[in-house]
């Protein structure tokens, strides 16, 4: 059945290596116009010389995505005429892409089918002054993968999901560092009822924003006579807008740049870089569900992100995987959402939280104290068994002992008691909140509930 | 001869100072008749430099006090490098091209940079850019040097000192010139030679080479040259022998003689030239074979031309006045810019070379020209491979003609011109290394005899060289 | 193949020449006759033949990603007439 809506992606990716594509310049520099040289500037009778890593990481991520790779590699130069383009032309890829017909599969189970992955150089950056612009070419050179897919994404949803599923290949290959890149892409979309005209948009940056951006296209396509055309999105306005038609019907010319080799793809370093390739978010949860039990969306939540993933088989290893699973989900990622940081930004490491999860799987602390002792965690490293022990943090699980406490916070409440007793079931959290109290958060919950609940009736 | 002059330069028994002194005034001398150089480097500088090294014992090097010249395409660091173009005006490179690199490293002085046809386009060095003054044959000033390594050439003949040329060759750019007026001009193997630094016309045919009044003193600079750049992919890394020593012995080798070339379709003082020095170099123990390259004769002037301008036309894409070089104010949108700038400082051939390669490349007509040409290419390199299974080397003219006049290559069409590159284009299009020899003159002017090798064979063709140049001394 | 004006002035547009009206005849008359003279390669049976971009084979060069030596700011921008303490000055965009 043909879809209402066809959305397909270009999506550009930076490549975390140390040097720009064809020079030893840096691919980091904060003052502008400082990681130059005469070959990123076009400087005439600079040559590009190829960077074995871009070529590694490019092949890695085409292999990830399940694309057959090109048996010979051959570079082109776009010509554009533009002035953040140090050479008037752009080396890229043009007949033979690196890789291509690889795939992602949805949650849906629905595949997006990628057509090309292949490596390219990034221009440099442009400030608008009004009557001129100012340019900054650090960023030339720097090595781009572009990831094309086919249109077969069928909804915004669906390509933010897209997204999200490319980053974390692309964490998992350690190809890309979030600090010092972005994320881009370009979206065509079109829709039935206006006969599937296709409308490009540009420059998009960040799951959250393609989304937007494709919502708001679909609405405005339905809504308004549809041109085949590119757009821009301001994520300020919400809106796009019709760009000029600058490059829309330039004539690339492509021809194959002179000054590179081809680079013939041996099997054997096809298999190098395979083996590379870490067992991969999806594959990894499905592994988890099928073997640890480990809930499904537990299972995918952790391991979306590849040092939280890592991090939890280690403490699976030797603890109750499910409990595991269970806290990393809620309060790790919890303690590491609060904080805003990386994973790597803190002081987890599997022996302690392991130390931890098992106080919790022998009940030997409450999970307030737990919560607690998971943020401290994330400051430094220590032995939470040795830490609750010394402050007395052991849970209160003795029947007898909690009955007693109960019965005096039931006495000195009587307001909470007799509101329970008219109907506010309410107060019940009340009574507990005042054992927690007095216990410092040591009291078993559900012991307390039951022992509360139980002498309230009578 | 180079190599004596360097090794007493080392001795200390030249004044280099004084030598270069009167090299500079010789070439300024020169110049302002035949308009060879384009700018003059600081050549005293480096030549006290060097003598001071010589009087401590430090001197070595195998062009030591050697003054060498480079064709404008080579960029010198902060010497103006434009390749005779205005649009390049001002330019001063910030590095050195590896090939500079080389010859500083072995001694050498650089005396200057000589002029060319803009950016190498063209066959008589009458394209020089805006601004540039076309230079006069060494023999005749009424004559063109030849293009586009013209003002290299001619001061190769004129010079008085020590010195040899830096020239480079994409489609003939080397042997054309030296055949014109009268040097030896060798091009070597495509990726011989680094290109890093070089200015380029066509990234998979330019090659640069030497020039000097010696077979031997044009092997000794390639020997330096020569070998394996990390700054440039294409550059080869197969083993440099000492071209310099190889002797000249033409003893069973076996040179095929391109028939075609040699018909009426050129002069008949080049042929009986060519065909006498055939004869000449057989009576020596060589063998004759006759050969004929269809497909080189029928396409590779068209094939080169098409990939040549269609490469050329990217690489002119960067001048636009915003990094280096000529610019304008600094107002109206970027294509308005670049449009003026280009369309003010380019010259007429590099205009018209401009639209042919874009043209070659265009959606449309590049599988027709430009992808076509690449495969017609493979063709025509594996016809030289089959032919050099049955000969070391191919005798040809250089060039069917003496060097024309002024007047005359005025009168010729566009298309014209180009079709007198018919002999030089072959071997340049395969990268097959070549040398063009002074083998005769005729009404004082004189003619080349162009050998050509196989892939890395640059051995045989300075064997065979260098025997003539010693019968004909 | 006909070389039109028209197509010579796409042909400058795309290779951002501005050329004159006498440009524009001088040339579309040099390139019909010189592309006329080059259609010789359409006679060429090519079918089974790969392109050759470089006359030899060259495959598999490439460096290390170490980082080298960058060169200055001033002395890049010292090449530039329009140009700000730190930046390139270029012509606008739109």
């Amino acid at each position: 059945m043909e879809p209402d809506i066809k959305i397909g992606l270009e999506i550009h990716v930076q490549l975390n290596t140390k040097t720009k594509l064809f020079c030893s310049c840096p691919t980091s520099a904060s003052e502008p116009n400082t990681a130059i040289c005469p070959i990123c500037l076009g400087h005439p009778g600079s040559k590009p010389v190829m960077n074995s890593k871009a070529l590694e990481y490019a092949a890695k991520l085409a292999l990830a995505l399940g694309c057959k790779l090109a048996p010979t590699v051959t570079f082109s130069r776009k010509t554009y005429f533009y002035p953040d383009l140090p050479k008037n032309f752009q080396i890229t890829q043009h007949e033979l892409p690196l890789g291509r017909d690889g795939k992602i599969a949805l949650d849906d189970k629905s595949i997006v089918g990628i057509t090309r992955v292949h490596l390219e150089e990034d221009p440099g950056a442009l400030i608008h002054k009004g009557n001129h612009v100012l340019i900054d070419y650090n960023r030339s050179g720097i090595p781009l993968c572009e990831i094309v897919t086919t249109p077969s994404i069928n909804s915004p949803s669906c390509a933010r999901e897209f997204l999200k599923k490319l980053n974390t290949i692309i964490s998992y290959l350690d190809i890309f560092d979030p600090n010092n890149g972005v994320i881009k892409a370009d979206a065509n979309v079109s829709i039935k009822e206006k006969g599937f005209v296709r409308v490009e948009i540009k420059n998009i940056t960040g799951f959250k924003e393609i989304e937007r951006a494709l919502t708001y296209e679909i609405e405005r396509q339905k809504e308004s006579e549809v041109i085949q055309e590119t757009r821009g999105w301001s994520a300020e306005r919400g809106i796009t807008y019709p760009m000029r038609k600058k490059e829309t019907e330039a004539d690339y010319g492509y021809i194959v740049e002179p000054d590179l080799p081809v680079f013939t793809i041996a099997e054997e370093w096809i298999q190098a870089i395979q083996s590379e390739i870490p067992e991969l978010a999806q594959e990894r949860a499905a592994r988890w569900e099928a073997e640890l039990g480990i809930d499904k969306s537990d299972a995918k939540i952790i391991a979306s992100n590849k040092r939280v993933a890592n991090l939890f088989e280690e403490v699976a290893k030797t603890t109750d995987p499910i409990l595991a699973a269970r806290w990393i989900r809620r309060e790790v990622l919890r303690v590491l959402n609060d904080k805003g940081k990386d994973i790597k930004e803190t002081a987890f490491d599997a022996q302690h939280l392991t130390e931890l999860i098992n106080l919790l799987r022998d009940k030997k602390i409450t999970n307030r104290i737990g919560q607690k002792i998971t943020e401290k965690l994330a400051e430094k490293a220590f032995s939470p068994k040795a830490y609750v022990e010394e402050n007395k943090l052991t849970m209160v699980g003795d029947e007898d002992e909690l009955e007693s406490l109960c019965k005096q916070i039931i006495q000195d409440n009587p307001k909470a008691v007799s509101d329970y007793k008219s109907g506010e079931k309410k107060s019940l959290q009340f009574l507990i909140g005042q054992v927690m109290r007095a216990t410092k958060g040591r009291a078993n919950a559900q012991l307390t509930r039951a022992l509360l609940e139980k002498l309230l009736e009578n | 001869m180079i190599k004596e002059f360097a090794k007493k330069a080392r001795a200390g028994s030249i004044d280099l100072v004084e030598h270069t002194r009167k090299a500079i005034e010789s070439a300024q001398k020169i110049n302002e008749e035949y308009k060879y150089i384009t700018e003059l480097g600081d050549a005293i500088s480096r030549a006290q430099e060097l003598q001071k090294s010589a009087k401590e014992g430090k001197a070595k090097g195998k062009l030591f006090g050697v003054l060498i010249t480079a064709k404008d395409a080579i960029c010198v660091q902060n010497l103006e490098s434009t390749a005779s173009s205005a649009i390049l005006k001002g330019y001063k490179p910030l590095y050195n091209a590896t090939v500079i690199e080389r010859c500083l490293e072995e001694g050498a002085i650089i005396l200057g940079k000589t002029v060319q046809d803009e950016f190498g386009f063209g066959g008589f060095c009458t394209n020089v850019g805006k601004g540039y003054s076309k230079p006069k044959n060494p023999n005749d000033k009424k004559r063109v040097c030849g293009g586009s390594s013209g003002g290299a050439a001619g001061i190769t003949k004129k010079a008085d000192f020590a010195h040899i040329a830096l020239a480079e060759s994409t489609g003939g750019s080397i042997a054309n010139p030296a055949s014109f007026c009268g040097v030896v001009g060798l091009t070597p193997t495509y990726g011989r030679v680094s290109r890093h630094g070089l200015i380029s016309y066509a990234n998979s045919l330019d090659k640069i080479g030497a020039m000097a009044k010696t077979v031997e003193d044009a092997a000794l600079l390639l020997e330096i040259i020569s070998g394996a750049d990390p700054k440039d992919s294409t550059s080869a890394s197969t083993p440099v022998p000492e071209y310099s020593e190889i002797p000249g012995t033409v003893q069973g080798i076996k040179i095929g003689v391109l028939e075609s070339a040699v018909d009426e379709r050129c002069d008949n003082s080049v042929r009986k030239a060519v065909l006498c020095a055939i004869s000449k170099l057989e009576e020596l123990g060589a063998r004759r074979i006759n050969i004929e390259l269809p497909l080189n004769s029928k396409y590779a002037l068209a094939a080169y031309y098409i990939l040549a301008l269609s490469e050329a036309s990217t690489n002119l894409a960067k001048f636009c006045g915003i990094r280096y070089g000529a610019y304008d104010t600094l107002n109206g949108t970027y294509n308005d810019y670049f449009s003026r700038v280009r369309s003010d400082n380019f010259g007429d051939e590099a205009k018209r070379r401009i639209l042919l390669g874009t043209f070659a490349r265009m959606a449309g007509f590049r599988d027709a020209f430009y992808t076509q040409a690449a495969k017609i290419r493979t063709q025509l390199i594996k016809e030289y491979k089959e032919a050099f299974k049955k000969v070391d080397v191919i005798i040809t003219p250089s060039m069917p003609t003496i060097a024309p006049t002024f007047e005359h290559v005025k009168k010729l069409t566009p298309l014209q011109s180009y079709l007198m590159d018919e002999l030089t284009c072959p071997p340049n299009l395969a990268g097959l290394p070549h040398i063009s020899i002074p083998c005769a003159e005729h009404e004082g002017l004189p003619i080349g005899l162009q050998i050509i090798g196989d892939h890395f064979c640059e051995n045989k063709i300075i064997q065979v060289a260098k025997t003539w140049s010693q019968i004909s001394k | 193949m006909k070389i039109t004006p028209e197509l010579v002035r796409s042909v400058a547009q795309n290779a951002r020449l501005k050329l004159t009206s006498e440009e524009v005849s001088k040339y579309s008359k040099d390139l019909a006759d010189i592309l006329k003279h080059f259609e010789v390669l359409s006679e060429a049976d090519t079918k089974s033949t790969e392109p050759s971009f470089h006359p030899i084979r060259i495959i598999n060069v490439a460096r290390e990603d170490e980082a080298g030596e960058c060169i200055a700011r001033e002395e890049a921008l010292s090449l530039a007439k329009h140009r700000t303490q730190t930046h390139f000055k270029g012509p606008k965009t739109q």
